[in-house]
């Protein structure tokens, strides 16, 4: 096991900011940390590293206890922090190299690694810029390059995408699966699902310190009574049909605003089709047709009732 | 990894624009500027003014031959001339001591009396002046007395021909008091050593900076980080004190004396204070950057004037109302520092200046020792 968190307990005077709050993360996992602002990722995160006194719990990260000098497991910990952490006097190349050669004590070696870093994150073409003359987007992917240098078997990444535009977002997430194949174990927070959804392999969701819920994407789906959403653009759709569609089976719900007609399921399979049959029977034509799965949102939404971004 | 860490921030630190305006350039602009405004008044050399004084006419003064042959003789115009005398009458030597045309009254009434309406140098002169007068008649009266037939034609005629004011160093140096503001602009200087002292304690702690976090989650010893930030820190300041002490000597033409070694001693050990004052501000103060850096400048500024950076005479005030500040105030210690080896000779007041500003950045280092040794924080 890489990490193994038990019972964590951490409060900011009368505000507790983690609950008993437990996770375990295998060797190539790619773990998710899915909570809304404030739900207390970035505090788990920083008790982890031993950053953060806590008051009750253990932490051990590769089978032995985290401690702030324990430098033989920080030796193998890479940090991707939320703020971005680099000097702003010195250039793409000289922030990375300072970094991992906090790592790495042999020059050549390092070099090395250093020019990795910088094609791995695609910085080739800006080694010379410093980082104010950095786009937003370049500047994370720096963050992330001083980061992981010294090629970690563990990385952490506290929201290493916010306030990024689409097209770095992809490219950095394209990154953290690389280096998943690539042999390391990441854990990955963030309060945006998508992101999570698209690269982690488990997902942990938080809230006010809790953990609400551990599992696959799949798992975590599976446990809401919440299923698809399909959404299908018609006319003319009269009451008592409307009536027959919510009694369909797996059917929850159903509206119509005299153009689309949105109907809920609650798990089941092929319920798209059932719905079609059902209008083509009453001779019903229709245009466009959307079966949505339900997402984390929906699972976050079914267990606290509020949506993750509120 | 000491080295590593040394080159890495001597980089950050040589390239940090803002800082070294602060620490380098603004005491050579501020240098630049004392120079004109003093230049003047350093490089007059002072001339000395014959000193009025009145003499009221009476029967004493006409019976006292030789009193009046020595005013005549002190009063001749030219280079040797020590007064201008109006002989006059009492009411008339009232009004012009009242009204400042003169600086004393001479009475002779068997004796030579003086009346001053107030204290000064020009009051000074004629007190040693009338002093040496009577020593120097009493001393002939005693001869003629034991031997009337002794040539004592002469004696009086040096009288006055002494100088009464002189000015002098111990050292040797050329006295000059407006040296006093370098002396405080170099103390300025060293004590804005405090702003890479609270940058290096800002990017070392991670509930204060993002960098912190980083550095502190590597597997480094916080010490090593800590003492490879101030090694270079303190590389560069002394660089930068030094380059500050140049341009005052060889463009500005500011004599700091002959005691080159123990100048730059005084630089050495004023930089060391200047650091660890800022990173003891630094880990004591968990505020904003901006607002640690206005406090770190007011206190700066604030210790720079009690050490005569703005006004010289305030060393006076506070030496004679409140010594004890200038024992326990940095700049203070720095300034006196540097005057000392121009004024004096003697090194103990110049050494007690050292071992103070030793033992004050012990303490500071000592604080932020403490503070900043904790490896695990309660909010970041």
């Amino acid at each position: 096991m890489v990490i193994n968190v038990q019972n964590l307990v951490k409060r900011y005077g009368n505000l507790l900011a983690l609950d008993h709050f437990s996770l375990q993360i295998e060797e190539g996992e790619v773990f998710g940390l899915l909570g809304p602002n404030g739900s207390g990722k970035t505090t788990a995160i920083n008790c982890i590293l031993s950053l953060l006194k806590y008051d009750k719990g253990t932490i051990e990260i590769f089978g032995k206890p985290m401690r702030p000098d324990a430098y033989s497991i920080k030796q193998d910990i890479g940090i991707v922090m939320q703020n971005v952490a680099v000097f702003q006097e010195l250039s793409v190349q000289e922030n990375i190299d300072y970094f991992c050669g906090l790592y790495v004590k042999d020059r050549q070696k390092r070099r090395e690694l250093v020019e990795e870093a910088i094609e791995f994150v695609g910085l080739q073409d800006f080694r010379k810029f410093h980082p104010k003359k950095l786009s937003g987007g370049l500047l994370r992917r720096l963050n992330i390059a001083c980061g992981i240098a010294h090629k970690p078997r563990l990385i952490i990444l506290d929201e290493p995408t916010v306030a990024v535009d689409p097209q770095s977002r992809n490219s950095i997430l394209e990154g953290i699966l690389k280096l998943n194949q690539q042999g390391a174990t990441i854990v990955y927070t963030s309060h945006y699902m998508e992101e999570v959804e698209q690269i982690c392999s488990r997902i942990v969701i938080m809230d006010k310190g809790k953990t609400l819920a551990t599992g696959t994407k799949e798992q975590l789906k599976g446990m809401i009574k919440g299923g698809e959403t399909l959404t299908v653009e018609l006319f003319g759709l009269k009451e008592e049909q409307l009536e027959a569609i919510r009694r369909l089976p797996h059917v929850t719900g159903a509206e119509y605003d005299g153009t689309r007609l949105t109907v809920h399921c609650s798990g089941g399979a092929h319920n798209l089709i059932r719905l079609l049959d059902y209008l083509r029977g009453q001779e019903l034509s229709f245009g466009r047709v959307y079966a949505e799965p339900p997402t984390l949102n929906d699972v976050f939404l079914e267990i606290t009732g509020k949506h993750l971004r509120d | 990894m000491f080295l590593h860490v040394f080159t890495g921030r001597l980089k950050c630190l040589t390239r940090d624009k803002l800082m070294l305006f602060w620490t380098l350039l603004f005491p050579v602009v501020l240098g630049t500027f004392f120079n004109i405004a003093f230049g003047n008044i350093m490089n007059i050399t002072e001339e000395f003014s014959p000193v009025k004084v009145a003499v009221v006419e009476s029967a004493g003064y006409q019976q006292n031959e030789a009193f009046r042959q020595t005013l005549d003789a002190v009063s001749q115009p030219g280079d040797g001339q020590l007064l201008i005398v109006s002989v006059v009458g009492g009411e008339e030597a009232d009004r012009l001591l009242k009204s400042g045309e003169v600086d004393g009254i001479l009475e002779v009434d068997g004796e030579v009396r003086l009346t001053v309406k107030e204290s000064g140098m020009n009051q000074s002169i004629l007190k040693a002046f009338l002093d040496e007068y009577a020593q120097k008649s009493a001393a002939i009266g005693k001869l003629l007395r034991e031997n009337p037939q002794a040539d004592l034609s002469g004696l009086l005629d040096d009288m006055g021909k002494e100088s009464f004011v002189n000015e002098a160093t111990l050292s040797g140096a050329k006295p000059d008091t407006m040296l006093n503001y370098f002396f405080s602009l170099l103390a300025m200087t060293a004590l804005y050593g405090s702003f890479w002292g609270l940058r290096n304690s800002t990017d070392i702690q991670p509930n204060v900076s993002a960098l912190g976090s980083r550095r502190s989650v590597a597997p480094t010893h916080k010490m090593t980080a800590v003492l490879g930030d101030a090694a270079a820190s303190l590389v560069l300041h002394v660089a930068e004190m030094l380059l500050v002490l140049a341009y005052l000597i060889f463009v500005l033409g500011i004599s700091f004396g002959n005691q080159v070694g123990y100048v730059l001693l005084t630089c050495l050990v004023g930089s060391v204070t200047g650091i660890s004052f800022g990173t003891f501000m630094g880990c004591l103060f968990q505020k904003r950057d901006g607002l640690k850096t206005a406090l770190l400048i007011a206190v700066t500024l604030f210790l720079c004037f009690l050490s005569g950076l703005m006004m010289v005479d305030i060393r006076t005030y506070i030496n004679l109302y409140a010594p004890v500040l200038s024992y326990i105030n940095p700049a203070a210690l720095i300034t006196d520092a540097f005057y000392c080896l121009y004024v004096f000779e003697s090194h103990t007041r110049y050494f007690l200046n050292i071992g103070i500003l030793c033992g004050i950045s012990a303490l500071f280092c000592l604080g932020s020792y403490l503070l900043i040794r904790r490896q695990k924080y309660a909010s970041i």
